[in-house]
């Protein structure tokens, strides 16, 4: 029986978008086709919540996007990140590896 | 964010917000089932797959569209504030780069402005607003009305109308009082009020501290009470708390404090340091009339108030007819408010329109300038138009150029308005009733506002919706050298100028009026030798003079000092001041011709000297003989002295020597005789008309009057009058250290301040004159530059093809002069109406001087002659050849 998906921590979906859209212009299929291929089918991402997530990053500002052809040749919306929204990936990166440190610590020391 | 979004996708619809959400997420479906097939599902099971991974598409794509609606819409705005700035930025650059035209119009606009804005805060305070009292609108003041006379009551006439009065829900009274104030060893003359207990209740002003007076404050029997003014408590009280029940001696007697007034009260307390409670008792006479009565009642009362007055003093007539004959003498009620500003409305009002003209010359002025930058602008204008630019976003661009102007101008005209207001207020309340209530706010500010985005709709919308109009290739084509220039543009800067023209005449013509009648004034005979003569005002408290022998023997003494004073030529005392300070008006009636009865005796300007007034003062005695000490004895027949205007206007022809009148409408009292006639001197004010003056002895040895009591010294110096004041002090303090010396002035002195009025109206009025005229010159002479500019080439032509040169000039000009003359023709109508409106500014001149009218025409034509000439003569001295060659 195969392992069931990890449920999302609240608060790291924006974080995990912020990332990938952080490796350069990438559609929403793309998106969701790499967070997939990452997390090797660990996180239970929804591919409706990443288009939600990126319409609300788009609106804060922190991605832009733009239509541009894909490779099939249909055009699709890229998406990249603004300096804002750099800037925020960083926060976001540090402050979470401080927290899984931390917690890793505590459930290490029991 | 705004500033990464490329300029093609400006605007995207709800719709296509929508359906590129649509797209976005069937690219993302389609991909998958694409994916999911080639992994070896079914096209069905692909699908049903890919749905399921995807989650909830309907409520994705809802969640999505609001959230780039709302990226949309920030970013509208942003878009907006953007283009603002742009245009904002872009006009601030190339108004730069005409920093003549920028200043010129900045600075001309903000002075129009802030003169307006500033004016109107004086004009408003003093006219508009109402008085700061409570229900102002009941407030009235009532007079004794004998056309063409007004005056106060007396102390029977107040108590009378008191006591009888049913109409009115109250009555008060207050007369000027100056007192000597005494704290220690400075005695200080101090202006102040003695006023009915009812003044400050029917007023509805409460005291800041302490309380108003009760109706028991006006009775012998209680303790003398004042109410003093916030600046008196300040200032000599040092702001005490404690300062209620206290007491201040004024002219040797103890008041007792009961209230402090607030620091703002209301203009008939301005400048006032104390208000003393009055103790009106029935008179043994009718006269004399002193009080000035207020009264508060109900707005639909005023008719039978009038009604009522008339009554009551129908009533009270027969009782006092042994002091008082004056059967015509009515009562009668005016709004008080009225009453106050009355005076200053004409000025107000001219003053104000002035500022307003000039504001709107100001703006044409800018609108022409701007007009004419336009149409040298058409190229730049098409080929933005060509580019792309509608035709509203070019009308907004150079709208903000206007706008950029005209917060300039609104900038400058804060700050002048507010060095403006700040000078009315410390200087102006010679000439401005309430300017401590003037202040830039309120209203004011609001015609502040209203007036700046007035001028910048003038000088920005007229000439943009003038530069944007036609097709843009005719724009384009004629690349600026077309030989007419645009019609229509044209058209509309001749009538700009000749507008500007028909406004400012009226200005110039008023302006030419005031100096006129200021030069008349200037040049009035006072009728005496006015240099070097030094005067001020004593009065003895009665408290300490209530003997006449001490009054007199006062008298003596500081006569005999200041006459050995060095430096001093000679001594008088009087109780009047040329030339506007006329101690009494008194009526009498002649024994030659008695006054019918019913009707008002004569009445004239009565002043009271020392037989040593009129070789002092160097008047001419014309007939019979001056007034002599002997006169003033106990059981010597009275004498009088009379000028030359007295006699004309009661025995022409005859001689006025030896004639008897009653005085004072007195007629058990012994005949006064006429002994001498001298020269006039002027009493009522360099304007007024001369009405005759009479001379009565200063009461030496007389009766205890005020004439007794008070008087002015007068002494004549060998020099600079400034260099015996110090000896003149010393003198009196010596006598007397509780007695100050007021009203001190040389008459030099006074004769300039009673020209302060009219000099400062016509200053005003003169500058405001000469800016409108300087800016008309300026707008006929641009307009004509520029169209000598864009007929260049067929003046070229005529000349070449042999035409005179003269009559070239002669046609350009007299296109310039066409303009100017309709304008100052329409300006010399409205001045016509506008000078007859406010004659009463005028002296010696009348409304419709023809020698201003002309002269003011004169002045304007002549300077827009040299301005269409200029540009005329220019352009046909130049080679016919090389302007056809250029072309």
């Amino acid at each position: 029986m195969p392992i069931s998906p990890l449920p999302l921590l609240q608060g790291t979906l924006d974080l995990i978008v912020l990332r990938t859209v952080a490796l350069g212009p990438i559609h929403g299929y793309g998106v969701a086709a790499l967070v997939r291929e990452r997390s090797n089918g660990e996180l239970a991402i929804e591919d409706a919540a990443l288009y939600q997530a990126l319409h609300r990053l788009d609106r804060q500002g922190l991605i832009d996007a733009e239509w541009r052809p894909s490779e099939n040749n249909r055009r699709a919306r890229y998406y990249e990140l603004t300096p804002l929204g750099r800037k925020r990936l960083a926060e976001q990166a540090v402050h979470w590896r401080r927290y899984a440190r931390a917690l890793d610590a505590l459930l290490k020391g029991m | 964010m705004s500033q990464r979004r490329p300029f093609w996708y400006l605007r995207r619809s709800r719709r296509l917000v929508a359906s590129e959400i649509d797209e976005e997420l069937s690219f993302h479906l389609e991909r998958r089932i694409d994916e999911l097939e080639a992994s070896g599902l079914s096209r069905d099971a692909a699908r049903l797959e890919a749905l399921q991974q995807f989650g909830d598409v309907e409520t994705t794509r809802r969640y999505c569209r609001r959230q780039a609606e709302q990226k949309e819409k920030r970013m509208r705005l942003g878009l907006m504030v953007g283009d603002l700035i742009q245009d904002l930025q872009i006009s601030v650059r190339s108004l730069a780069r005409a920093p003549v035209l920028a200043l010129t119009i900045v600075a001309t606009v903000g002075l129009g402005i802030g003169a307006t804005a500033a004016m109107f805060a004086v004009v408003d305070a003093a006219l508009f607003r109402p008085l700061p009292y409570a229900a102002p609108g009941e407030l009235v003041r009532i007079y004794t009305d004998t056309p063409p006379y007004r005056f106060r009551f007396s102390q029977a006439d107040y108590l009378a109308l008191e006591a009888q009065q049913t109409t009115f829900t109250q009555i008060a009274g207050y007369t000027e009082r100056a007192a000597a104030f005494t704290d220690g060893q400075v005695a200080e003359r101090l202006r102040g009020r003695v006023v009915s207990w009812s003044y400050f209740d029917l007023l509805g002003l409460k005291p800041a501290l302490g309380r108003a007076f009760t109706a028991a404050d006006g009775q012998a029997a209680s303790a003398p009470a004042v109410i003093v003014s916030h600046q008196f408590w300040q200032q000599r009280m040092s702001g005490r708390a404690d300062a209620i029940g206290r007491s201040v001696r004024l002219d040797g007697i103890d008041y007792l404090v009961t209230g402090v007034l607030p620091a703002s009260a209301g203009p008939l307390e301005f400048q006032q340091d104390f208000f003393i409670a009055a103790r009106w008792d029935t008179p043994r006479r009718k006269g004399p009339f002193f009080i000035i009565t207020l009264g508060r009642l109900a707005d639909s009362a005023r008719a039978s108030a009038a009604a009522e007055l008339r009554a009551i003093n129908r009533r009270i007539f027969p009782l006092w007819r042994s002091s008082y004959q004056d059967e015509r003498a009515t009562w009668s009620l005016v709004d008080l408010k009225e009453s106050l500003v009355s005076d200053f409305k004409s000025a107000g009002h001219l003053s104000l329109g002035a500022v307003a003209l000039v504001w709107l010359i100001a703006c044409v002025n800018a609108s022409n300038l701007l007009v004419a930058r336009i149409t040298s602008r058409r190229r730049e204008l098409a080929v933005r138009s060509a580019l792309g630019a509608s035709r509203s976003r070019l009308v907004r661009y150079l709208l903000a150029e206007s706008a950029v102007l005209a917060f300039s101008a609104a900038a400058v005209g804060v700050v002048l308005a507010r060095v403006g207001i700040g000078l009315v207020q410390r200087f102006g309340d010679v000439f401005v009733p309430r300017a401590a209530e003037i202040a830039l706010a309120g209203r004011a500010l609001w015609v502040l506002v209203i007036v700046t985005a007035i001028s910048a709709a003038i000088f920005g919308l007229v000439p943009a919706l003038h530069g944007t109009g036609g097709p843009v290739d005719e724009g384009l084509r004629s690349l600026g050298r077309s030989s007419t220039g645009n019609l229509r543009v044209r058209r509309l800067r001749q009538l700009l100028v000749s507008s500007q023209f028909a406004v400012a005449t009226p200005l110039l013509i008023v302006g030419g009026l005031l100096v006129g009648s200021l030069n008349n004034l200037k040049r009035v005979d006072l009728g005496f030798d006015s240099s070097n003569l030094l005067t001020g005002y004593i009065a003895l408290p009665r408290a300490e003079y209530r003997e006449v022998g001490q009054q007199v023997a006062f008298w003596t003494e500081l006569r005999q000092r200041v006459e050995r004073l060095p430096g001093v030529t000679g001594v008088t005392f009087v109780d009047s001041r040329p030339p506007q300070d006329a101690g009494n008006q008194n009526n009498f009636n002649l024994e030659a011709s008695p006054t019918p009865a019913g009707q008002s005796e004569p009445v004239t300007t009565w002043v009271a000297v020392t037989p040593e007034y009129f070789p002092l003062l160097k008047i001419k005695l014309l007939k019979g003989r001056l007034l002599q000490d002997s006169d003033d004895g106990e059981g010597v027949p009275p004498v009088i002295v009379v000028d030359q205007a007295w006699e004309n206007r009661f025995f022409p022809g005859q001689g006025a020597v030896g004639k008897r009148l009653w005085s004072g409408g007195c007629s058990t009292c012994p005949l006064t005789t006429v002994v001498g006639v001298v020269s006039g001197v002027k009493y009522d004010g360099l304007d007024a008309a001369e009405m005759g003056t009479v001379y009565s002895s200063l009461p030496q040895r007389g009766a205890d009057v005020d004439g007794s009591r008070a008087r002015y010294i007068m002494l004549r110096t060998a020099s600079d009058p400034a260099a015996v004041l110090p000896s003149l002090r010393r003198t009196l303090r010596d006598l007397d250290p509780s007695l100050p010396l007021s009203r001190v002035a040389t008459i030099d002195d006074l004769v300039v301040q009673s020209l302060q009025v009219p000099q400062t109206l016509s200053l005003l009025i003169g500058a405001l004159s000469v800016v409108a005229l300087v800016l008309s010159v300026v707008g006929i002479y641009g307009v004509m530059a520029h169209y000598v500019q864009q007929i260049a080439k067929d003046i070229s032509i005529r000349l070449a093809l042999g035409g005179a040169p003269a009559g070239v000039l002669r046609l350009i000009v007299g296109k310039g002069l066409l303009l100017v003359g309709a304008g100052v023709a329409a300006g010399v109508v409205m001045a016509f109406a506008a000078a007859r409106f406010m004659s009463s500014l005028f002296f010696g001149v009348s409304s419709a001087d023809p020698l201003t009218f002309a002269g003011v025409v004169a002045v304007l034509m002549g300077a827009a002659l040299v301005a269409c000439w200029l540009p005329a003569a220019r352009a046909i001295s130049v080679e016919p050849a090389s302007v056809l060659r250029n072309d």
